[in-house]
């Protein structure tokens, strides 16, 4: 727990997992909706 | 102890009773529904000798014996449409308008009490307990008033459309009395509502220690299921209104009484219409705090108003938050329903009004956010946040910005000429629906983040891992405006098929904010260091002008939205069903539907004002002992932190 206190660290970690989580957010519930996300980026 | 069984032994019966009155309805309606559908099709059997006429359900499609009369057609005269030397339709604004405030009110308050009253019961700490109590009592006080005006506004608003449009009230009266116990369902549970309301309210002293108590509560429970069923039904005549069901093409009904009830728009509208009766009712209540706050002659008023006002704002701005996604669905609904009625609220004829009504939404925001930075002036340590909050205000700017400019603008062909066309080079682009759902959960996030701060405004965490958390919804928060704005702009540059998506991992940016970062803050300030007790009271005039502002903001939101809702059907009284032939079948301008907005605001306002005093007036002594605290020794509400 004192590793996640350090400012780098948290930082690191914080970003990892909120990035993370909206992309998965973004592409799931695009795709829940039989749309693509990634629409841009594939053509 | 003699005493005490009596009085558990009459409220015991006295919960039954209500129980008794909640079903009543549903017993009186059974033998109809028995013979129900069966015996209307069985009478137009034998006068058509064995000929039974078959029609198709506009909406489910399915095939059902015709049973009722087709829509009339009416013609613009004193049988159809008498009048007076005025716009029948103006007073029948009026008098819905007054009719739907009022019911909103009363619905929404007992919502209230049975919260607050609850948390009475369940915490632990009894000053608190007390304080609740007093609350809810206060709160129940308010709307028994209010609640037989809105009785005398509903039988009011019965006799104009029996005088004034009596023709299209017995059709619709009709509709509904061949699903026939719905109209009378409806008045007994009134009565059954108004039932519960009186004992809820006269056993309130009777029924304030342990068991009873909880009696009480449950009494509560009913009470509110009886005011959102009431509600769920008054909402199926709108919603058949809208989006006819259960009937043919020339608006024959075919026995079945669920196609006619569950209409494509009914859900929607019952989702939409409890969150924006919360949201008022919080607004209304905390607008009466506010008002008995400036005229507290004491600090005890002071603080007990201003606790009040923070409970109600809180309760309603709970009910907001989720308000603009329950309205994208009933608009996706809507253009589920028919894509041109859809247009025409939003593309067309009525755009305009949307434009008005993102204002007013901008406006509810802006106010809620403003009191919560004042709100932190009552708490020594939440000074740390003030240098912070002109960044909040750009934020807020921004996205009311981009929320409220239109698509095109109305110009004289010399600014037409002057810009190069109807929309602006730059300021045209934000007027589509990818930036303004942008605007909008950039907006609500950010009232999160005020709730996040004010919550945490006198604490300090003492977890091992506060650091980290602290940096971790710091992130958060940056992360979420960032997909927010990200989705918003990629939103130009992919299809409309595929853009139209994006407002669900919006919303559930937004969403995520609300529940994770609240819950996030919840375990980080549990056992928090205190910098200071929360002051009640000690807070700026200001701050209560922005509650009064916050509930005349919705009231106003109210009645346009309720104007834009029933001008869709366009000169429809019945969509696609039954035509409206008065010579009042047309569409209002702006300007004219703004100005009766404002005046049936003005009225309502000036009339609960007038049932304020009336409390006030019979004002009994409170069932606690003592009603404030010392402002600053006050015990926190859990609530509010």
């Amino acid at each position: 727990m004192s590793a996640l206190n350090n400012p780098v660290v948290a930082v690191i970690v914080s970003l990892i997992i909120t990035v993370s989580y909206f992309v998965f957010v973004d592409h799931y519930l695009m795709d829940m909706q039989g749309l693509d996300f990634w629409y841009l980026f594939r053509n | 102890m003699g005493l005490l069984a009596g009085k558990r032994v009459f409220s015991i019966m006295a919960l039954c009773m209500m129980v008794g009155l909640l079903l009543l309805p549903i017993v009186v309606a059974l033998p109809s529904l028995a013979i129900g559908e069966e015996a209307p099709a069985g009478d137009a059997a034998k006068k058509d000798g064995d000929k039974v006429e078959k029609g198709r359900d506009v909406y489910y499609k399915t095939e059902g014996i015709v049973v009722g009369a087709p829509a009339p057609k009416t013609v613009d005269g004193p049988r159809d449409y008498p009048r007076y030397n005025f716009e029948s339709r103006v007073l029948l604004w009026f008098a819905n308008q007054q009719h739907l405030y009022y019911g909103s009110f009363v619905l929404a308050v007992p919502i209230f009490c049975m919260i607050i009253e609850f948390m009475g019961v369940v915490t632990k700490d009894k000053a608190l307990a007390k304080r609740y109590d007093q609350l809810a009592y206060d709160f129940i006080k308010i709307s028994l008033t209010a609640y037989s005006l809105t009785a005398i506004l509903g039988g009011i608003l019965i006799f104009t459309f029996l005088t004034l449009y009596p023709a299209f009230f017995s059709y619709l009266s009709g509709i509904f009395r061949i699903f026939r116990p719905v109209m009378h369902i409806y008045a007994l549970m009134f009565v059954a509502e108004s039932g519960t309301l009186y004992i809820y309210y006269y056993g309130w002293d009777k029924m304030r220690e342990g068991f009873l108590k909880w009696i009480h509560l449950s009494m509560s429970v009913i009470l509110n299921i009886i005011g959102t069923l009431l509600m769920f039904l008054a909402n199926s005549w709108i919603g058949f209104m809208m989006s006819p069901a259960g009937v043919d093409e020339q608006g024959r009904y075919l026995g079945n009484i669920w196609h006619v009830i569950h209409t494509a728009l009914w859900n929607p509208l019952n989702l939409h219409r409890i969150l924006g009766n919360m949201a008022f009712g919080g607004g209304v209540v905390a607008a009466y705090a506010a008002y008995k706050f400036l005229a507290s002659k004491t600090d005890e008023d002071r603080a007990h108003y201003d606790w009040m006002g923070y409970i109600a704002m809180a309760l309603g701005v709970a009910f907001l938050i989720p308000l603009p996604f329950a309205g994208y669905w009933l608009m996706r609904e809507v253009y589920a329903y028919r894509q041109q009625m859809g247009i025409t609220l939003m593309g067309g004829l009525l755009a305009w009004l949307f434009i008005i009504q993102a204002t007013m939404i901008g406006i509810l925001f802006l106010s809620t956010n403003y009191y919560l930075w004042q709100a932190m002036g009552r708490m020594r340590g939440a000074e740390k946040y003030q240098r912070y909050i002109k960044y909040l205000v750009f934020i807020l700017a921004c996205g009311y910005m981009v929320f409220i400019t239109p698509h095109t603008m109305v110009m004289t062909p010399a600014e037409l000429k002057a810009m190069g066309g109807q929309q602006h080079p730059v300021l045209g682009n934000y007027g589509v629906m990818s930036a303004k759902n942008g605007g909008i959960n950039v907006i609500i996030t950010t009232t999160v983040l005020s709730f996040v701060w004010y919550m945490r405004g006198n604490k300090v965490s003492t977890v091992s891992w506060a650091k980290f958390g602290n940096i971790f919804m710091g992130i958060f928060f940056a992360c979420a405006y960032f997909n927010i704005i990200f989705l918003a702009v990629y939103g130009y540059y992919i299809p409309a098929n595929v853009r139209v998506g994006l407002s669900v991992p919006q919303v559930a940016t937004t969403l995520s904010c609300l529940f994770f970062m609240f819950a996030l803050n919840s375990v980080m300030m549990k056992g928090a260091k205190q910098m200071g007790p929360i002051e009640w009271g000690k807070i700026s005039a200001r701050s209560q002008y922005a509650l009064i502002m916050l509930a005349t903001a919705f009231t106003w939101m109210m009645g346009l939205m309720g104007y834009i809702r029933s001008s869709v059907r366009l000169f429809w009284h019945v969509n696609e069903i039954m035509r409206d032939n008065s010579p009042w079948a047309y569409t209002h301008t702006v300007g004219f539907a703004a100005n009766m907005i404002s005046f049936n605001v003005l009225f309502f306002w000036i009339t609960i004002l007038f049932v304020f005093w009336l409390g006030s007036l019979g004002a009994k002594k409170v069932p606690v002992e003592s009603k404030a605290g010392i402002p600053g020794s006050i015990p926190q509400p859990v609530a509010s932190h």
